[in-house]
Protein backbone atom coordinates (compact mmCIF):
# COMPACT_ATOMS: atom_id res chain seq x y z
CA UNK A 1 0.00 0.00 0.00
CA UNK A 2 1.56 3.20 -1.09
CA UNK A 3 1.01 5.88 1.46
CA UNK A 4 0.58 8.66 -1.02
CA UNK A 5 -1.49 11.39 0.40
CA UNK A 6 -4.63 12.02 -1.56
CA UNK A 7 -5.88 15.57 -1.66
CA UNK A 8 -9.03 15.49 0.28
CA UNK A 9 -11.52 18.21 0.82
CA UNK A 10 -14.10 15.71 1.78
CA UNK A 11 -15.99 16.05 5.04
CA UNK A 12 -13.79 17.45 7.75
CA UNK A 13 -11.11 18.66 5.38
CA UNK A 14 -8.54 16.40 6.92
CA UNK A 15 -5.54 15.13 5.12
CA UNK A 16 -6.21 11.44 4.81
CA UNK A 17 -4.11 8.62 3.48
CA UNK A 18 -5.79 6.58 0.82
CA UNK A 19 -5.09 3.58 -1.27
CA UNK A 20 -4.10 4.44 -4.80
CA UNK A 21 -6.04 1.38 -5.96
CA UNK A 22 -9.12 2.45 -4.16
CA UNK A 23 -12.17 1.32 -6.02
CA UNK A 24 -10.68 -1.99 -7.07
CA UNK A 25 -11.09 -3.34 -3.58
CA UNK A 26 -14.84 -3.50 -3.90
CA UNK A 27 -15.95 -5.66 -6.76
CA UNK A 28 -18.63 -7.97 -8.01
CA UNK A 29 -17.73 -11.23 -6.15
CA UNK A 30 -19.10 -9.88 -2.90
CA UNK A 31 -22.60 -9.87 -4.23
CA UNK A 32 -23.60 -13.36 -3.22
CA UNK A 33 -27.12 -12.58 -2.09
CA UNK A 34 -29.67 -13.95 -4.56
CA UNK A 35 -31.84 -10.90 -4.66
CA UNK A 36 -28.91 -8.76 -5.70
CA UNK A 37 -28.08 -10.75 -8.81
CA UNK A 38 -30.69 -9.30 -11.13
CA UNK A 39 -29.82 -5.74 -10.32
CA UNK A 40 -28.19 -3.72 -13.00
CA UNK A 41 -24.53 -2.94 -12.93
CA UNK A 42 -24.89 0.72 -12.03
CA UNK A 43 -27.14 -0.01 -9.12
CA UNK A 44 -24.67 -2.61 -7.88
CA UNK A 45 -21.86 -0.20 -7.78
CA UNK A 46 -23.71 2.09 -5.49
CA UNK A 47 -24.53 -0.56 -2.95
CA UNK A 48 -21.17 -2.27 -3.06
CA UNK A 49 -19.07 0.77 -2.69
CA UNK A 50 -19.68 1.86 0.86
CA UNK A 51 -22.03 -0.79 1.99
CA UNK A 52 -21.60 -1.40 5.67
CA UNK A 53 -22.48 -5.06 5.60
CA UNK A 54 -19.78 -6.02 3.14
CA UNK A 55 -16.48 -6.86 4.74
CA UNK A 56 -13.26 -6.20 2.97
CA UNK A 57 -11.65 -9.57 2.52
CA UNK A 58 -9.93 -8.88 -0.79
CA UNK A 59 -6.63 -8.05 0.87
CA UNK A 60 -6.59 -11.35 2.77
CA UNK A 61 -6.88 -13.43 -0.43
CA UNK A 62 -3.98 -15.43 -1.78
CA UNK A 63 -2.16 -13.26 -4.24
CA UNK A 64 -1.72 -14.81 -7.66
CA UNK A 65 1.32 -13.86 -9.66
CA UNK A 66 0.24 -12.45 -12.98
CA UNK A 67 2.72 -12.41 -15.84
CA UNK A 68 2.76 -8.95 -17.35
CA UNK A 69 1.47 -8.90 -20.89
CA UNK A 70 -0.09 -12.35 -20.76
CA UNK A 71 -3.57 -11.11 -20.05
CA UNK A 72 -5.21 -8.20 -21.75
CA UNK A 73 -5.42 -5.35 -19.29
CA UNK A 74 -8.28 -2.96 -19.58
CA UNK A 75 -6.88 0.50 -19.23
CA UNK A 76 -8.72 3.25 -17.52
CA UNK A 77 -9.61 6.30 -19.44
CA UNK A 78 -7.77 9.42 -18.55
CA UNK A 79 -10.94 11.14 -17.34
CA UNK A 80 -11.66 8.24 -15.03
CA UNK A 81 -8.09 8.30 -13.76
CA UNK A 82 -8.41 11.97 -13.05
CA UNK A 83 -11.69 11.48 -11.31
CA UNK A 84 -10.24 8.77 -9.11
CA UNK A 85 -7.49 11.16 -8.12
CA UNK A 86 -10.03 13.21 -6.16
CA UNK A 87 -11.67 10.24 -4.61
CA UNK A 88 -10.75 10.10 -0.96
CA UNK A 89 -11.04 7.41 1.65
CA UNK A 90 -14.08 8.19 3.81
CA UNK A 91 -13.25 9.15 7.34
CA UNK A 92 -15.28 6.42 9.00
CA UNK A 93 -12.94 3.83 7.53
CA UNK A 94 -10.06 5.17 9.61
CA UNK A 95 -11.89 5.52 12.89
CA UNK A 96 -10.88 3.60 15.97
CA UNK A 97 -13.58 1.85 18.00
CA UNK A 98 -12.58 3.74 21.17
CA UNK A 99 -12.32 7.17 19.62
CA UNK A 100 -13.79 10.30 21.20
CA UNK A 101 -17.00 10.94 19.26
CA UNK A 102 -17.26 14.50 20.56
CA UNK A 103 -14.07 15.33 18.67
CA UNK A 104 -15.47 13.86 15.46
CA UNK A 105 -18.87 15.54 15.71
CA UNK A 106 -18.36 18.64 17.85
CA UNK A 107 -21.57 20.52 17.04
CA UNK A 108 -24.86 20.30 15.21
CA UNK A 109 -24.28 19.43 11.57
CA UNK A 110 -25.93 17.82 8.59
CA UNK A 111 -25.60 14.03 8.40
CA UNK A 112 -22.34 13.08 6.67
CA UNK A 113 -22.17 9.60 5.23
CA UNK A 114 -18.38 9.71 5.24
CA UNK A 115 -18.11 10.44 8.97
CA UNK A 116 -20.90 8.45 10.61
CA UNK A 117 -19.38 5.05 11.41
CA UNK A 118 -22.53 3.02 12.02
CA UNK A 119 -24.71 1.42 9.32
CA UNK A 120 -27.97 3.26 8.70
CA UNK A 121 -30.54 3.09 5.93
CA UNK A 122 -33.42 5.30 4.95
CA UNK A 123 -35.87 5.04 2.09
CA UNK A 124 -38.83 3.12 0.81
CA UNK A 125 -38.60 0.34 -1.74
CA UNK A 126 -41.93 -0.50 -3.38
CA UNK A 127 -40.76 -3.86 -4.74
CA UNK A 128 -37.99 -6.29 -3.66
CA UNK A 129 -36.52 -6.16 -7.17
CA UNK A 130 -35.73 -2.47 -6.84
CA UNK A 131 -32.40 -1.28 -5.49
CA UNK A 132 -31.26 -4.70 -4.41
CA UNK A 133 -34.25 -5.28 -2.17
CA UNK A 134 -32.89 -3.17 0.65
CA UNK A 135 -33.56 0.47 1.53
CA UNK A 136 -30.80 2.83 0.41
CA UNK A 137 -27.78 2.95 2.69
CA UNK A 138 -26.10 6.03 4.01
CA UNK A 139 -23.88 6.60 0.96
CA UNK A 140 -25.34 9.17 -1.45
CA UNK A 141 -28.61 9.21 0.50
CA UNK A 142 -30.31 12.58 0.27
CA UNK A 143 -33.05 11.64 2.71
CA UNK A 144 -30.55 11.36 5.56
CA UNK A 145 -29.21 14.82 4.74
CA UNK A 146 -32.66 16.35 4.98
CA UNK A 147 -33.72 15.09 8.37
CA UNK A 148 -32.47 16.57 11.66
CA UNK A 149 -30.08 14.43 13.66
CA UNK A 150 -28.93 14.33 17.26
CA UNK A 151 -25.39 13.13 16.72
CA UNK A 152 -24.17 16.25 18.53
CA UNK A 153 -26.20 15.47 21.66
CA UNK A 154 -24.79 12.16 22.86
CA UNK A 155 -24.28 11.69 26.63
CA UNK A 156 -20.60 12.53 26.11
CA UNK A 157 -21.49 15.84 24.48
CA UNK A 158 -23.96 16.76 27.20
CA UNK A 159 -21.41 15.97 29.88
CA UNK A 160 -18.83 18.18 28.19
CA UNK A 161 -21.35 20.99 27.80
CA UNK A 162 -22.21 20.74 31.48
CA UNK A 163 -18.54 20.79 32.46
CA UNK A 164 -17.95 23.83 30.27
CA UNK A 165 -20.80 25.91 31.66
CA UNK A 166 -20.30 24.82 35.26
CA UNK A 167 -18.00 27.73 35.98
CA UNK A 168 -20.77 30.19 35.11
CA UNK A 169 -23.24 28.61 37.52
CA UNK A 170 -24.00 30.35 40.85
CA UNK A 171 -25.73 28.79 43.87
CA UNK A 172 -29.47 29.10 44.12
CA UNK A 173 -30.34 32.28 46.07
CA UNK A 174 -31.05 31.66 49.74
CA UNK A 175 -34.63 32.28 50.80
CA UNK A 176 -36.13 31.20 47.50
CA UNK A 177 -36.27 27.48 48.15
CA UNK A 178 -39.97 26.93 47.53
CA UNK A 179 -42.51 28.27 45.05
CA UNK A 180 -44.40 30.02 47.84
CA UNK A 181 -41.26 31.94 48.85
CA UNK A 182 -40.53 32.88 45.23
CA UNK A 183 -44.09 34.13 44.85
CA UNK A 184 -43.84 36.13 48.06
CA UNK A 185 -40.70 37.99 46.94
CA UNK A 186 -41.57 38.25 43.25
CA UNK A 187 -45.35 38.59 43.00
CA UNK A 188 -45.32 40.06 39.48
CA UNK A 189 -44.87 37.70 36.53
CA UNK A 190 -43.84 39.42 33.30
CA UNK A 191 -44.19 37.51 30.02
CA UNK A 192 -42.58 38.79 26.82
CA UNK A 193 -41.69 37.04 23.57
CA UNK A 194 -38.73 37.25 21.23
CA UNK A 195 -38.85 35.97 17.68
CA UNK A 196 -35.98 34.67 15.60
CA UNK A 197 -36.24 34.59 11.83
CA UNK A 198 -33.74 33.50 9.22
CA UNK A 199 -34.48 36.20 6.71
CA UNK A 200 -33.67 39.68 5.62
CA UNK A 201 -35.52 41.34 8.50
CA UNK A 202 -35.11 40.62 12.20
CA UNK A 203 -38.08 42.80 13.12
CA UNK A 204 -41.23 41.12 14.32
CA UNK A 205 -44.33 43.06 15.27
CA UNK A 206 -45.44 40.30 17.62
CA UNK A 207 -42.41 40.87 19.87
CA UNK A 208 -43.73 44.21 21.12
CA UNK A 209 -46.49 42.87 23.37
CA UNK A 210 -45.96 42.42 27.10
CA UNK A 211 -48.04 40.62 29.72
CA UNK A 212 -48.05 41.07 33.50
CA UNK A 213 -49.71 38.55 35.80
CA UNK A 214 -50.26 38.77 39.54
CA UNK A 215 -52.58 37.51 42.24
CA UNK A 216 -55.20 39.96 43.41
CA UNK A 217 -54.68 38.85 46.99
CA UNK A 218 -51.14 40.27 46.83
CA UNK A 219 -52.50 43.80 46.52
CA UNK A 220 -53.42 45.69 49.68
CA UNK A 221 -57.18 46.17 49.10
CA UNK A 222 -60.24 46.34 51.35
CA UNK A 223 -63.62 44.85 50.37
CA UNK A 224 -64.79 47.91 48.43
CA UNK A 225 -61.44 48.44 46.67
CA UNK A 226 -61.20 44.79 45.72
CA UNK A 227 -64.72 44.79 44.33
CA UNK A 228 -64.03 47.96 42.37
CA UNK A 229 -60.74 46.56 41.06
CA UNK A 230 -62.47 43.43 39.78
CA UNK A 231 -65.18 45.56 38.14
CA UNK A 232 -62.53 47.76 36.51
CA UNK A 233 -60.37 44.96 35.05
CA UNK A 234 -63.42 43.01 33.87
CA UNK A 235 -62.56 39.76 32.04
CA UNK A 236 -58.84 40.14 32.85
CA UNK A 237 -59.55 38.77 36.32
CA UNK A 238 -59.72 35.00 36.70
CA UNK A 239 -62.05 34.17 39.58
CA UNK A 240 -60.88 30.59 39.94
CA UNK A 241 -57.16 31.33 40.25
CA UNK A 242 -57.51 34.87 41.69
CA UNK A 243 -55.13 36.07 38.97
CA UNK A 244 -55.18 39.31 37.03
CA UNK A 245 -53.61 39.31 33.55
CA UNK A 246 -52.81 42.63 31.92
CA UNK A 247 -51.62 42.60 28.30
CA UNK A 248 -50.58 45.57 26.16
CA UNK A 249 -49.44 45.83 22.56
CA UNK A 250 -50.49 49.37 21.73
CA UNK A 251 -46.99 50.86 21.82
CA UNK A 252 -44.35 50.05 19.18
CA UNK A 253 -41.74 48.76 21.66
CA UNK A 254 -41.75 46.06 24.31
CA UNK A 255 -40.36 48.37 26.99
CA UNK A 256 -43.04 50.97 26.32
CA UNK A 257 -45.77 48.35 26.58
CA UNK A 258 -44.35 47.06 29.86
CA UNK A 259 -44.17 50.61 31.23
CA UNK A 260 -47.75 51.17 30.16
CA UNK A 261 -48.90 48.07 32.06
CA UNK A 262 -47.11 49.21 35.21
CA UNK A 263 -48.72 52.62 34.85
CA UNK A 264 -52.08 50.94 34.31
CA UNK A 265 -51.61 48.82 37.44
CA UNK A 266 -50.78 51.89 39.53
CA UNK A 267 -53.78 53.79 38.20
CA UNK A 268 -56.10 50.82 38.82
CA UNK A 269 -54.88 50.43 42.39
CA UNK A 270 -55.41 54.06 43.33
CA UNK A 271 -58.69 54.28 41.48
CA UNK A 272 -59.98 51.26 43.41
CA UNK A 273 -59.35 52.95 46.74
CA UNK A 274 -61.24 56.14 45.87
CA UNK A 275 -64.96 56.22 46.71
CA UNK A 276 -66.93 58.45 44.38
CA UNK A 277 -70.12 60.22 45.37
CA UNK A 278 -72.24 58.26 42.96
CA UNK A 279 -71.10 54.99 44.52
CA UNK A 280 -73.43 55.72 47.47
CA UNK A 281 -76.38 55.42 45.11
CA UNK A 282 -75.76 51.69 44.83
CA UNK A 283 -79.07 49.84 45.02
CA UNK A 284 -79.85 46.21 45.78
CA UNK A 285 -79.75 45.39 42.06
CA UNK A 286 -76.16 46.71 41.79
CA UNK A 287 -74.87 44.40 44.48
CA UNK A 288 -72.18 42.01 43.33
CA UNK A 289 -73.58 39.30 45.64
CA UNK A 290 -76.35 38.53 48.13
CA UNK A 291 -76.23 40.39 51.43
CA UNK A 292 -78.69 39.00 53.99
CA UNK A 293 -78.60 42.14 56.10
CA UNK A 294 -79.85 44.29 53.22
CA UNK A 295 -82.46 41.90 51.92
CA UNK A 296 -86.08 41.14 52.83
CA UNK A 297 -85.14 37.83 54.43
CA UNK A 298 -83.75 39.58 57.50
CA UNK A 299 -86.83 41.69 57.96
CA UNK A 300 -89.16 38.71 57.50
CA UNK A 301 -87.33 36.52 60.00
CA UNK A 302 -87.26 39.20 62.65
CA UNK A 303 -90.95 39.92 62.16
CA UNK A 304 -91.81 36.22 62.29
CA UNK A 305 -89.92 35.67 65.53
CA UNK A 306 -91.52 38.71 67.08
CA UNK A 307 -94.95 37.54 65.91
CA UNK A 308 -94.48 34.07 67.42
CA UNK A 309 -93.32 35.69 70.63
CA UNK A 310 -96.44 37.86 70.88
CA UNK A 311 -98.75 34.88 70.23
CA UNK A 312 -97.01 32.89 72.95
CA UNK A 313 -97.28 35.85 75.28
CA UNK A 314 -101.00 36.23 74.58
CA UNK A 315 -101.66 32.54 75.22
CA UNK A 316 -99.55 32.70 78.39
CA UNK A 317 -97.90 29.38 77.76
CA UNK A 318 -95.45 27.92 80.24
CA UNK A 319 -91.79 27.80 79.11
CA UNK A 320 -91.93 23.99 78.81
CA UNK A 321 -94.50 24.05 76.03
CA UNK A 322 -93.22 27.11 74.20
CA UNK A 323 -92.74 26.67 70.47
CA UNK A 324 -89.42 28.50 70.46
CA UNK A 325 -87.79 28.07 73.87
CA UNK A 326 -84.58 29.83 72.80
CA UNK A 327 -86.23 33.25 72.38
CA UNK A 328 -85.12 35.79 75.00
CA UNK A 329 -87.47 38.08 76.84
CA UNK A 330 -86.03 41.23 75.31
CA UNK A 331 -86.62 41.02 71.57
CA UNK A 332 -84.34 43.82 70.38
CA UNK A 333 -82.77 43.42 66.94
CA UNK A 334 -79.29 43.01 68.42
CA UNK A 335 -80.45 40.23 70.71
CA UNK A 336 -82.23 38.41 67.94
CA UNK A 337 -79.32 38.72 65.50
CA UNK A 338 -76.93 37.42 68.13
CA UNK A 339 -78.87 34.18 68.44
CA UNK A 340 -76.98 31.21 67.04
CA UNK A 341 -80.16 29.88 65.36
CA UNK A 342 -80.58 33.14 63.42
CA UNK A 343 -76.87 33.27 62.58
CA UNK A 344 -76.90 29.77 61.12
CA UNK A 345 -80.05 30.62 59.10
CA UNK A 346 -78.36 33.76 57.74
CA UNK A 347 -75.31 31.76 56.73
CA UNK A 348 -77.40 29.08 55.04
CA UNK A 349 -79.44 31.57 53.00
CA UNK A 350 -76.34 33.54 51.97
CA UNK A 351 -74.59 30.37 50.84
CA UNK A 352 -77.64 29.31 48.88
CA UNK A 353 -77.63 32.58 46.93
CA UNK A 354 -73.91 33.26 46.59
CA UNK A 355 -72.71 29.74 45.92
CA UNK A 356 -74.94 27.28 44.23
CA UNK A 357 -77.98 25.19 45.03
CA UNK A 358 -75.86 22.21 45.84
CA UNK A 359 -76.98 19.26 47.90
CA UNK A 360 -74.89 20.38 50.87
CA UNK A 361 -76.24 23.94 50.81
CA UNK A 362 -79.84 22.75 50.60
CA UNK A 363 -79.27 20.33 53.49
CA UNK A 364 -77.69 23.12 55.50
CA UNK A 365 -80.69 25.35 54.78
CA UNK A 366 -83.08 22.61 55.83
CA UNK A 367 -81.27 22.10 59.15
CA UNK A 368 -81.15 25.86 59.76
CA UNK A 369 -84.91 26.23 59.23
CA UNK A 370 -85.64 23.23 61.46
CA UNK A 371 -83.57 24.60 64.33
CA UNK A 372 -84.94 28.10 63.85
CA UNK A 373 -88.60 26.98 63.98
CA UNK A 374 -87.87 24.14 66.40
CA UNK A 375 -89.40 21.46 64.20
CA UNK A 376 -88.58 18.14 65.83
CA UNK A 377 -90.47 15.64 63.71
CA UNK A 378 -88.61 12.53 62.77
CA UNK A 379 -88.34 11.34 59.26
CA UNK A 380 -90.87 8.66 58.48
CA UNK A 381 -89.17 5.51 57.38
CA UNK A 382 -90.61 4.15 54.14
CA UNK A 383 -92.47 1.00 55.11
CA UNK B 1 -20.81 59.99 -25.16
CA UNK B 2 -22.94 61.65 -22.54
CA UNK B 3 -26.13 60.53 -24.27
CA UNK B 4 -24.86 56.99 -24.41
CA UNK B 5 -24.09 56.99 -20.73
CA UNK B 6 -27.51 58.33 -19.88
CA UNK B 7 -29.29 55.67 -21.91
CA UNK B 8 -27.07 53.06 -20.32
CA UNK B 9 -28.03 54.27 -16.88
CA UNK B 10 -31.70 54.29 -17.81
CA UNK B 11 -31.39 50.72 -19.05
CA UNK B 12 -29.68 49.68 -15.85
CA UNK B 13 -32.36 51.34 -13.77
CA UNK B 14 -35.00 49.50 -15.73
CA UNK B 15 -33.19 46.25 -15.29
CA UNK B 16 -32.88 46.66 -11.53
CA UNK B 17 -36.34 47.88 -10.79
CA UNK B 18 -37.66 45.75 -7.96
CA UNK B 19 -40.91 44.97 -9.78
CA UNK B 20 -39.04 43.79 -12.82
CA UNK B 21 -36.75 41.66 -10.70
CA UNK B 22 -39.70 40.05 -8.94
CA UNK B 23 -41.61 39.32 -12.12
CA UNK B 24 -38.48 37.74 -13.53
CA UNK B 25 -38.30 35.36 -10.60
CA UNK B 26 -42.04 34.77 -10.40
CA UNK B 27 -41.92 33.71 -14.03
CA UNK B 28 -39.87 30.71 -12.99
CA UNK B 29 -41.71 29.93 -9.78
CA UNK B 30 -43.85 27.25 -11.33
CA UNK B 31 -40.76 25.30 -12.32
CA UNK B 32 -39.43 25.48 -8.79
CA UNK B 33 -42.69 24.24 -7.32
CA UNK B 34 -42.26 20.95 -9.18
CA UNK B 35 -42.11 18.81 -6.08
CA UNK B 36 -43.96 20.88 -3.53
CA UNK B 37 -47.00 19.89 -1.54
CA UNK B 38 -49.07 22.32 -3.56
CA UNK B 39 -49.77 19.50 -6.03
CA UNK B 40 -51.45 17.47 -3.34
CA UNK B 41 -55.19 17.22 -3.81
CA UNK B 42 -55.46 20.64 -5.41
CA UNK B 43 -59.08 21.64 -6.13
CA UNK B 44 -60.19 18.11 -5.36
CA UNK B 45 -58.42 16.66 -8.39
CA UNK B 46 -57.87 12.91 -7.89
CA UNK B 47 -54.28 11.85 -7.44
CA UNK B 48 -54.23 9.74 -10.60
CA UNK B 49 -54.89 12.81 -12.74
CA UNK B 50 -52.06 14.85 -11.28
CA UNK B 51 -48.95 14.79 -13.44
CA UNK B 52 -46.71 17.40 -11.89
CA UNK B 53 -43.51 15.95 -10.45
CA UNK B 54 -44.22 12.45 -11.73
CA UNK B 55 -41.76 10.74 -14.09
CA UNK B 56 -42.83 9.11 -17.32
CA UNK B 57 -41.70 5.59 -18.09
CA UNK B 58 -39.30 5.35 -21.01
CA UNK B 59 -39.68 2.87 -23.87
CA UNK B 60 -36.58 0.85 -23.03
CA UNK B 61 -37.04 1.32 -19.28
CA UNK B 62 -33.54 2.67 -19.01
CA UNK B 63 -34.25 6.15 -17.68
CA UNK B 64 -32.18 6.59 -14.52
CA UNK B 65 -33.92 8.17 -11.56
CA UNK B 66 -32.73 9.22 -8.13
CA UNK B 67 -34.70 8.32 -5.03
CA UNK B 68 -36.07 11.85 -4.93
CA UNK B 69 -37.37 11.58 -8.48
CA UNK B 70 -39.01 8.20 -8.00
CA UNK B 71 -41.30 9.46 -5.25
CA UNK B 72 -44.23 11.55 -6.54
CA UNK B 73 -45.16 14.79 -4.79
CA UNK B 74 -48.09 13.25 -2.96
CA UNK B 75 -45.62 11.08 -1.04
CA UNK B 76 -43.75 14.04 0.43
CA UNK B 77 -43.80 13.47 4.14
CA UNK B 78 -44.48 9.75 3.59
CA UNK B 79 -41.57 8.19 1.73
CA UNK B 80 -39.46 11.27 1.19
CA UNK B 81 -39.14 14.49 3.13
CA UNK B 82 -39.18 18.13 2.16
CA UNK B 83 -36.34 19.93 0.43
CA UNK B 84 -37.02 23.08 2.44
CA UNK B 85 -37.13 22.83 6.21
CA UNK B 86 -38.55 25.82 8.02
CA UNK B 87 -41.30 26.87 10.40
CA UNK B 88 -43.16 28.91 7.78
CA UNK B 89 -46.21 26.64 7.81
CA UNK B 90 -46.84 26.96 11.56
CA UNK B 91 -49.79 28.87 12.96
CA UNK B 92 -48.89 32.51 13.39
CA UNK B 93 -45.83 32.23 11.14
CA UNK B 94 -47.82 31.54 8.01
CA UNK B 95 -49.21 35.01 7.51
CA UNK B 96 -45.95 36.68 8.33
CA UNK B 97 -43.02 34.78 6.89
CA UNK B 98 -44.21 32.02 4.56
CA UNK B 99 -44.14 34.07 1.38
CA UNK B 100 -40.76 35.54 2.24
CA UNK B 101 -39.34 32.08 2.93
CA UNK B 102 -40.60 30.66 -0.39
CA UNK B 103 -39.29 33.66 -2.27
CA UNK B 104 -35.86 33.43 -0.61
CA UNK B 105 -35.68 29.67 -1.18
CA UNK B 106 -36.34 30.06 -4.88
CA UNK B 107 -33.65 32.70 -5.04
CA UNK B 108 -31.18 30.46 -3.17
CA UNK B 109 -31.91 27.51 -5.48
CA UNK B 110 -31.41 29.61 -8.58
CA UNK B 111 -28.22 31.01 -7.13
CA UNK B 112 -26.91 27.54 -6.31
CA UNK B 113 -27.76 26.05 -9.69
CA UNK B 114 -26.02 28.92 -11.40
CA UNK B 115 -22.99 29.22 -9.16
CA UNK B 116 -22.40 25.50 -8.65
CA UNK B 117 -23.09 24.79 -12.27
CA UNK B 118 -23.38 21.09 -13.13
CA UNK B 119 -21.91 20.11 -9.77
CA UNK B 120 -24.97 19.17 -7.75
CA UNK B 121 -25.91 15.51 -7.82
CA UNK B 122 -28.88 15.94 -5.49
CA UNK B 123 -31.42 18.69 -4.93
CA UNK B 124 -30.47 21.80 -2.98
CA UNK B 125 -31.72 21.30 0.56
CA UNK B 126 -32.40 24.47 2.53
CA UNK B 127 -32.78 24.24 6.27
CA UNK B 128 -33.58 27.21 8.47
CA UNK B 129 -32.58 27.15 12.11
CA UNK B 130 -32.84 30.14 14.44
CA UNK B 131 -31.52 33.01 12.33
CA UNK B 132 -29.31 30.96 10.06
CA UNK B 133 -29.83 29.24 6.74
CA UNK B 134 -28.10 25.93 6.05
CA UNK B 135 -27.70 24.85 2.45
CA UNK B 136 -26.95 21.16 2.09
CA UNK B 137 -26.60 18.76 -0.79
CA UNK B 138 -24.48 16.21 -2.57
CA UNK B 139 -22.02 17.18 -5.27
CA UNK B 140 -19.69 15.25 -7.49
CA UNK B 141 -16.05 15.16 -6.48
CA UNK B 142 -13.87 17.54 -8.45
CA UNK B 143 -11.03 19.96 -7.91
CA UNK B 144 -11.14 20.78 -4.24
CA UNK B 145 -9.67 24.26 -4.61
CA UNK B 146 -12.65 25.29 -6.69
CA UNK B 147 -15.01 23.88 -4.12
CA UNK B 148 -13.28 25.73 -1.28
CA UNK B 149 -13.71 28.93 -3.22
CA UNK B 150 -17.35 28.20 -4.06
CA UNK B 151 -18.23 27.47 -0.45
CA UNK B 152 -16.68 30.71 0.75
CA UNK B 153 -18.10 32.71 -2.12
CA UNK B 154 -21.62 31.33 -1.64
CA UNK B 155 -21.61 31.81 2.13
CA UNK B 156 -20.30 35.34 1.87
CA UNK B 157 -22.55 36.50 -0.92
CA UNK B 158 -25.76 34.86 0.31
CA UNK B 159 -25.14 36.09 3.87
CA UNK B 160 -24.84 39.57 2.46
CA UNK B 161 -27.90 39.29 0.24
CA UNK B 162 -30.19 37.57 2.74
CA UNK B 163 -28.80 39.49 5.73
CA UNK B 164 -28.45 36.42 7.93
CA UNK B 165 -25.73 33.79 8.46
CA UNK B 166 -25.67 31.23 5.65
CA UNK B 167 -23.81 27.95 6.00
CA UNK B 168 -23.01 25.62 3.12
CA UNK B 169 -22.76 21.98 4.21
CA UNK B 170 -21.73 20.13 1.08
CA UNK B 171 -20.85 16.46 0.79
CA UNK B 172 -19.38 14.61 -2.10
CA UNK B 173 -20.08 11.44 -4.01
CA UNK B 174 -17.64 9.83 -6.41
CA UNK B 175 -20.09 9.88 -9.27
CA UNK B 176 -23.50 11.35 -9.97
CA UNK B 177 -24.57 7.86 -11.01
CA UNK B 178 -24.22 6.73 -7.41
CA UNK B 179 -27.51 8.45 -6.69
CA UNK B 180 -29.42 6.32 -9.18
CA UNK B 181 -32.15 4.43 -7.37
CA UNK B 182 -33.94 2.68 -10.21
CA UNK B 183 -34.50 2.70 -13.95
CA UNK B 184 -37.94 3.24 -15.41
Amino acid sequence: MSATSVRSWLSCRLKVFGDSHFGCVYSRPFLTSTNLQNVQENTDRRYVKYDDNIVETETEKFRVFEIPGLKRVQRERRTQQKKREYEAQPRFKQMLPDQDWTKVWPGPATFKWSVVPFPVRQGFIPKPTIAGGVPPGKYANTELIKIPNFLHLTPGHVQQHCQAIKKFCTPWPAGLESDQKCHKHFPLEVVTQDYCFSGSSIRDARARSATVQFKLSDLDLDYHARDKFIRLVGPRYNKNTDEVTLTADRCPLKKQNYDFIIYLLTALYHESWTVELWEKEKTLDDMEKYFWDLNASRKNILELLKHIHTIEKDLKLSPNVKALPYLPENLSEENLLALKEVKSYKEAVTDLFNEDETKENLKKYKEAVRTLLNIQTKMMSPS
Amino acid sequence: MAAYCRSCIVNMQKAFQPVKFQSLLLHNIRRNFGTSTICRGLNGVPNKNLRAGKQKISINKDKPLTYEQTQPPNLIGVTKSWNSWNSGSLEGEREKNAAQIVFDDIFIRKFMYGTWHNLFASEVIIKRQYNQIIIAGLIEQSNHNNIYFLIGYTEELLSFLLKCPVKVEIQTVADKKDLIFRYI
